[in-house]
């Protein structure tokens, strides 16, 4: 079926049990659907737009409060919506960051970290993982001391990731800020992850600044996604222009630099507003979140051969697994070779895996019912069987 | 037509949507309980109700 044109209608969702381990935390509650309808247009948002013309004092429909909510929501002083939270990277980056400072990330940090800084001319350094896959306080403590030395000043930022991309592991953020504030080092909190899937308290953390995608956790559309911080650091990071210019002797009111003015215009934000109130109250559904994803791992494990990579117990609903011993041994003489895993799972209604990964792939079981969980966990263990591999009940 | 006719455009859309948010909630197969069957013959009366208006709002 076709949108129109030669694009088709995307029905991942509606067909599928979607596992695909970036798209979950995104998806778009029913009202944030209802918003698309009606906000679709460009600068949807701007029919009530009046002095001061900056997003965040529009007050029909209620962005403005918005602002403050979603404040709160973090437990943070002042907030501002950004095109995704590498957007919210940047900004910070562009106020902290000059060329030659030093400036911490991990070796378990999202590549948009990395570009934030390479953009400013920052030199990277990288706290090391444990061999569990694990950031800890010492490691980073270590480092900093380290490059202390080497820059004969502390870094400039730390950017800190509270859930990792690569296997959804749980970072020790607080023992970790807590360590680079006795640096004087402000922290930017990467919760890509959590923010808008589990409770955030940025104060409680120690945060500066609390980073949060709209469209990986937020059920907001792309690209979306927050910047919070404190009363402390607002006046750098969301600096307003003060510039007059020549020939025209134009001044710009308070646009803020760093934001480019206004940022979410229209549908983005109207969409993320609408799933606010249903995110703000599914945090609190966290632990059930994390019982439906045990009920896929242990399904997994009962798997002759696999592997799960993340740690375990799990702390998050992404998971890293490695079925090198399983799956990927059942590709070698399957007449459709790797691919035949993930046309098992399509055949039997799962969406989201990598065609043709059989060795070390990702799926997040986030926002399923408890009966898909299930149905999932089976589904698992239906293919191991068909497949010859041994499952433990 | 008229404001009353628009009102009945999106009111339609967003009962199509509550249909379409059932179907991804029971997906893969879709086995619908009998809540949840009652639910989508209440969405599919509602909007045979918003079609009536716009077929009247056209008369």
């Amino acid at each position: 079926m076709k949108c129109t044109g030669t694009i088709d209608v995307r029905d991942v969702d509606e067909s599928s049990i979607n596992i695909d381990p970036i798209q979950v935390g995104g998806r778009l509650t029913p009202d944030a659907m209802k918003a698309l309808i009606a906000y679709g247009d460009g600068y949807s948002v701007c029919d009530q737009c009046r002095k001061p013309f900056r997003l965040d004092y529009i007050r029909t429909p209620p962005i403005a409060q918005f602002h403050r909510d979603l404040a709160s929501f973090v437990n943070m002083e002042i907030a501002r919506v950004v095109p995704g939270a590498r957007r919210g990277f940047q900004a910070v980056a562009d106020a902290f960051i000059s060329p030659g400072d030093p400036v911490l990330i991990t070796a378990l940090s999202h590549y948009t970290e990395v570009l934030a800084i390479e953009g400013r001319g920052g030199v990277i350094r990288e706290i090391p993982k444990t061999g569990s896959n694990i950031i800890t306080s010492e490691q980073a403590a270590q480092k900093i001391e380290e490059v202390t030395r080497e820059f004969h000043r502390s870094p400039t930022l730390l950017f800190l990731d509270h859930f990792d991309y690569q296997y959804g592991n749980r970072h020790d953020v607080a023992g970790i800020i807590r360590v680079a504030h006795q640096y004087d080092i402000p922290v930017l909190y990467n919760g890509a992850y959590s923010v808008g899937i589990m409770p955030v308290d940025g104060k409680k953390i120690g945060a500066d600044f609390v980073v949060g995608s709209g469209h990986k956790s937020m059920a907001a559309p792309a690209p979306s996604g927050m910047l919070a911080t404190t009363s402390e650091w607002a006046g750098r990071v969301f600096r307003t222009t003060g510039v007059t210019t020549d020939v025209t002797k134009r001044t710009f009111g308070i646009k803020e630099i760093g934001m480019m003015g206004c940022t979410l215009m229209g549908v983005t934000l109207m969409g993320m507003m609408a799933s606010f109130p249903h995110v703000r109250e599914r945090v609190t559904h966290w632990e059930e979140e994390l019982a439906n994803g045990r009920k896929v791992v242990d399904a997994l494990m009962s798997i002759e051969g696999t592997l799960i990579k993340s740690e375990y117990p799990r702390n998050h609903t992404l998971t890293r697994v490695d079925t090198t011993g399983s799956f990927d041994r059942v590709a070698q003489v399957h007449k459709k070779r790797g691919f035949f895993f993930s046309s098992a799972l399509k055949g039997k209604g799962i969406a989201g895996i990598i065609p043709g990964a059989t060795k070390v792939w990702k799926f997040n079981t986030y926002g399923m019912t408890g009966s898909q969980a299930e149905y999932l966990a089976a589904v698992f263990r239906d293919i191991a069987r068909e497949n010859g591999l041994a499952v433990t009940d | 037509m008229s404001k009353r006719a628009i009102d009945a455009v999106f009111e339609g859309l967003f009962l199509l949507t509550d249909i379409r948010v059932m179907l991804r909630e029971t997906a893969p197969q879709h086995a619908l309980d009998e809540s949840q069957r009652e639910k989508v013959r209440s969405l599919l009366d509602a909007l045979e109700k918003e079609l009536a208006v716009l077929r009247e709002e056209l008369a």
